[in-house]
């Protein structure tokens, strides 16, 4: 019992979908859809955002309780949570704003900064692991540099037919090779989905069967 | 140890040096240099520009990224931005996450502010951040103001000026959607296979690859990939949406038939192939504003009460006559006027920093590519003679 109403709810749910997906009746469209489902969904995305907050703050106050390693930081999670709301809640969110300040000032450049890393680590990488070991790895090596000289515009210089070769081989070679993934992707999500809406796929249940 | 066991166990730190120096310097110091167009860019450029000036037609702009990827996502949301209010496009814009809301915001404001005829609610409209993106997408395909109800400001969007016209993705017949992943994907399978929408994406460099088959199906009308896609698309609105030729008198905005006139001119193949064409998309500071005989004339015809001071400004260069902007003193400046002196500064086809950023940012990558090509072939031959040193002992 304690499996299997889960199990027909997911049955079920998921058959409706189905049915949303392939048939165009009014039924489920416009009845199922359009007024039952998306009205709840919209009450349901509001209480998910609650939920998040709640469960951010509890993992990061027990850190805090337990004296968890570097629970020092939860304090920094509490301090910005809370001036970023009262910042958007309090002067809102136009051009001028506190919380608009805050994002231009902190937030994008401390992004950017944490997402920028990768160039450094890409080219501690290429020098240290980008190595011509087997004719596989030449070729790859080959068509990296091609394609890194054509998408800059000093590639060009070197010669004008260096993005037409980029472009090849990023659309024959690279396309064949995302095409078979993504074929693999495919047929691997629906005979997955298939085995969860015939109840032989259990294990999201829990309990590792 | 000899030098090629030495550069095959070099400090990363010195890596990272070089990496830097080769991403600052360039920042520093702007070159000119051309970014080629490709096909991608140049048909979702051609689709907006074929949308100008039109009631009854309207791009959607989905930011659905946060500010980690904003360097090469940013610049491609400004570029589209400047070209749609440019070439008078109507633009509506949403996010479907929290953090893309400040940015539509960001955006909205950074081009905005050289365009002071530009109202929200009149030729844009800023949705904000919408959850449950699946119900919006198809929502909007019946009807909009329905779906999304009110904008980012909470008015009522039946009563925005924006939509007369635009009711469904009949009108509103593109999106563009800004990610760090393959999110553009929704829109592939939900909208455009039953509502007929087009559906663009600007990508982070490494998703590009992810999207090609997409590209090559039709089922994406144009990606922007990376910094390289923004660089592409602020070459194209400064040749053809940006550009003004000093012949015409852009104050008058219907012609005698009752058609709009609009600012910039539309995309040609030829234009964009032609060298002159590359003068228009300079990203050093450019000062001078350059005029055939021709073009004078025409030009000081449209202020024939400000002859006297543009001949006093002139001066000849290289059969061309030329008015150098650093030398209109603020006294010239009052006399002028703001409207010529404006016309004058976008005549000299200096672009601002804001709308050239992705243009700096690719000479930076440029070096960077080169550094790290050099990097793989130094250790490689570090490798293989080591490797042979080794076969020989």
């Amino acid at each position: 019992m304690k499996k299997t109403i889960p199990l027909l709810i997911v049955i079920l749910g998921g058959l409706i979908f189905v049915a949303w997906a392939f048939s165009p009746h009014y039924l489920i469209q416009e009845v199922f859809y359009n007024q039952f489902y998306l009205p709840w969904i919209y009450a349901a995305s509001g209480f998910a955002m609650f939920l998040g907050v709640i469960s951010l703050s509890m993992m990061h106050s027990n850190k805090i309780k337990r004296r968890a390693p570097k629970w020092q930081y939860s304090y920094l999670f509490f301090a910005g949570f809370i001036v970023t709301a009262l910042a958007g809640f309090i002067g809102g969110t136009q051009k001028g704003s506190v919380l608009m300040w805050m994002f231009e000032n902190m937030q994008m450049p401390m992004s950017a900064t944490m997402f920028s890393l990768l160039a450094f680590y890409m080219a501690s990488a290429a020098y240290k692991a980008f190595r011509a070991r087997s004719p596989e790895a030449t070729v790859l090596l080959v068509a990296a540099i091609v394609v890194m000289l054509a998408q800059v515009p000093l590639g060009v210089r070197i010669s004008r037919h260096m993005p037409a070769i980029s472009q090849w081989i990023l659309d024959v070679p690279n396309l064949a090779s995302k095409r078979g993934i993504a074929l693999g992707v495919g047929l691997g999500s629906v005979a997955t989905s298939l085995k969860i809406l015939l109840g032989i796929e259990r294990s999201y249940l829990g309990g590792g069967d | 140890m000899n030098l090629f066991e030495r550069m095959q166990k070099l400090d990363r730190r010195w890596i990272y040096i070089v990496v830097a120096l080769a991403i600052i310097i360039p920042l520093m110091i702007p070159y000119d240099s051309d970014n080629v167009t490709t096909p991608p860019t140049e048909n979702l450029y051609q689709m907006i520009d074929s949308f100008a000036g039109r009631e009854d037609r309207a791009i959607l702009m989905s930011f659905y990224h946060d500010a980690a990827t904003m360097p090469e996502l940013f610049p491609m949301e400004v570029a589209i931005l400047r070209h749609a209010f440019e070439r008078n496009v109507k633009v509506f814009a949403l996010t479907w996450s929290p953090a893309g809301a400040p940015i539509i915001e960001f955006a909205i404001n950074t081009v905005k502010e050289e365009f002071p005829d530009i109202q929200s609610g009149v030729h844009y409209c800023n949705f904000g951040y919408k959850p449950q993106a699946f119900a919006m997408i198809l929502g909007m395909g019946d009807n909009i103001a329905n779906t999304m109800n009110t904008d980012a400001e909470g008015r009522k969007l039946e009563n925005l000026p924006i939509m007369k016209g635009i009711n469904n993705y009949s009108e509103m017949n593109l999106v563009v959607e800004f990610s760090g992943s393959v999110a553009g994907m929704s829109w592939v399978t939900y909208a455009r296979p039953k509502f007929g929408l087009n559906v663009a994406v600007g990508v982070t460099a490494v998703m590009a690859a992810d999207l090609y088959p997409y590209l090559q199906s039709g089922q994406l009308i144009g990606m922007l990939s990376g910094l390289k896609g923004a660089a592409e698309y602020e070459k194209l609105v400064d040749i053809f949406a940006a550009y003004r030729d000093p012949m015409i008198d852009y104050s008058i905005t219907v012609d005698e038939d009752g058609n709009k006139i609009l600012p910039g001119r539309p995309f040609g193949r030829e234009i964009l192939n032609d060298e002159s064409s590359l003068a228009l998309s300079k990203i050093t500071t450019q000062t001078k504003a350059k005029f055939t005989a021709d073009q004078y004339a025409a030009f000081t015809a449209k202020y024939p009460e400000h002859l006297t001071l543009l001949n006093s400004l002139r001066s000849d260069e290289e059969g061309l006559a030329v008015i150098d902007v650093t030398q209109i003193t603020p006294d010239m400046r009052d006399q002028m006027g703001e409207v010529l002196f404006r016309e004058l500064n976008q005549l000299t086809r200096n672009t601002l920093y804001k709308f050239k950023v992705a243009r700096i940012g690719m000479n930076a990558q440029s070096v960077a590519h080169i550094m790290i090509i050099v990097f793989i072939i130094m250790g490689n031959v570090g490798y293989f003679i080591q490797k042979a040193r080794g076969a020989k002992d």
